[in-house]
């Protein structure tokens, strides 16, 4: 009795608190090409953000370029405030990712990978040439993209006016959202990414170079 | 003449051009600057003469240039160094930042949040730590972490750090101290990095041995 009761709390906890799916309440929606046009034809522009970090309990901070190169590509600099460049990646227009440098001690697929995915999704790399599927809920509509077993969404509120965050999950579990704050893109006030499956917190906070 | 020739009067040529260019890169690479001959007398002089700057109330420029992606941002804020181990380096602009250094102890503080580090805690820290105070202070000449070239002209000394240390190579390629003859106070500071990017700080309105109250560098 006693055991079976312990079975059935378990249980019940599970389905209130952890193993429902994030993406459950989605019904699906034909795309709609003119709303996908809105965000898929807009890329970030170039600026700089002021970067605060926090990992596993640590906090850094520094200085984000983002960066629209004139052959397309995309740069994407992290530096400290003092000068010292931390890391620089590149994005180029097919796809393809390159670690122009990085310290050491972030030099580790996991990291690299990490960052790779978050910016990716900033800078909208998975919605450029990927077949869109579309869901909606009472207040927004999700477009989602299908890459290596997880989905990458940009999410607009239920009018198609403006772009409310990006996300990346598997089909039951949110793993990461970037909530877009002010004017939107281009030029964002703020980038919030938040990562469910670990504890990483990136705040960008775009300011105007002197 | 057959292509083989032709091929090796190319590479003799290219290879004439090299070491041209790169005797040239060594003995002339900083214009209007020539070397100091008499090291042992000068860092004697300049440990005697730096030894009297005993406060620096400054503010400063700082200019980052991304070489690669040929973007630049500029910052500037305001900084005070008492001797001995004290600095406060605070950017106004267009980030709010703050560094405190006071012996061992280190904060930093950000838009958010602040640290505080105990700099014994970590060999890399204590570098970068000790190299910031010695660039001010005037003892860089008998760190260990760096090999030193020094250069002259009329006004300025040019101390030219390459560093030893494979952790600090990691970061700067180059650091390059220019002091005002005058005074023995550091007009400005290059970081060269390995991937090409460049960090100048250039201080501006100094004001030297002025009394600075100890709370100014309280971590």
């Amino acid at each position: 009795m006693k055991r079976s009761l312990t079975w059935f709390l378990l249980l019940s906890f599970c389905v209130v608190l952890g193993c429902t799916s994030a993406y459950k309440s989605l019904k699906s929606i034909p795309v709609d090409a003119t709303c996908v046009n809105k965000f898929a034809s807009t890329r970030i522009g170039t600026s700089w953000y002021d970067a605060s970090i926090d990992v596993t309990g640590r906090h850094l901070s520094g200085l984000v370029l983002i960066k629209n190169m004139p052959d397309s590509s995309q740069r994407v600099v992290f530096s400290s405030e003092t000068g010292v460049t931390i890391f620089d990646f590149g994005f180029n227009k097919t796809g393809e990712f390159k670690v122009y440098s990085i310290l050491k001690r972030l030099d580790r697929k996991p990291v690299i990978n990490t960052l790779r995915k978050d910016f990716e999704l900033i800078i909208g790399k998975p919605f450029r040439s990927n077949i869109l599927t579309s869901w909606r809920t009472d207040e927004e509509i999700y477009f989602g993209v299908e890459q290596k077993g997880e989905t990458a969404y940009f999410i607009m509120d239920k009018d198609c006016i403006s772009l409310r965050r990006l996300e990346l999950g598997t089909t039951r579990k949110r793993k990461v959202s970037v909530r877009i704050a002010g004017t939107g893109y281009p030029l964002p006030d703020t980038l919030d990414i938040k990562h469910y499956t670990f504890p990483l917190h990136i705040q960008l906070s775009h300011f105007q170079k002197e | 003449m057959p292509e083989f020739v032709y091929s090796l009067q190319r590479n003799v040529c290219t290879l004439v051009c090299l070491v041209v260019l790169s005797y040239t890169n060594a003995f002339a690479q900083y214009s209007g600057y020539s070397p100091v001959q008499d090291i042992a007398s000068f860092k004697k002089q300049f440990a005697q003469e730096s030894a009297k700057v005993l406060s620096i109330t400054s503010e400063f420029t700082q200019e980052k240039t991304l070489t690669a992606l040929t973007e630049k941002i500029t910052s500037t804020g305001k900084f005070w160094f008492k001797r001995s181990n004290k600095i406060r380096l605070e950017y106004t602009k267009p980030f709010v930042y703050l560094v405190v250094i006071n012996g061992d102890k280190l904060l930093v503080r950000d838009h958010q949040k602040e640290n505080r580090i105990n700099v014994k805690s970590s060999k890399l820290f204590a570098q970068i730590n000790q190299i910031m105070i010695d660039c001010v202070q005037g003892t860089i000449l008998d760190s260990k972490d760096f090999t030193t070239r020094v250069f002259e002209n009329g006004s300025t000394l040019l101390l030219e750090m390459t560093p030893i240390s494979k952790s600090l190579r990691e970061f700067f390629q180059t650091i390059l101290l220019v002091v005002d003859k005058k005074d023995c106070s550091a007009k400005s500071i290059t970081m060269n990095e390995p991937m090409g990017d460049i960090t100048l700080i250039t201080f501006n309105h100094k004001k030297l041995n002025e009394e600075i109250p100890d709370m100014v560098f309280t971590p």
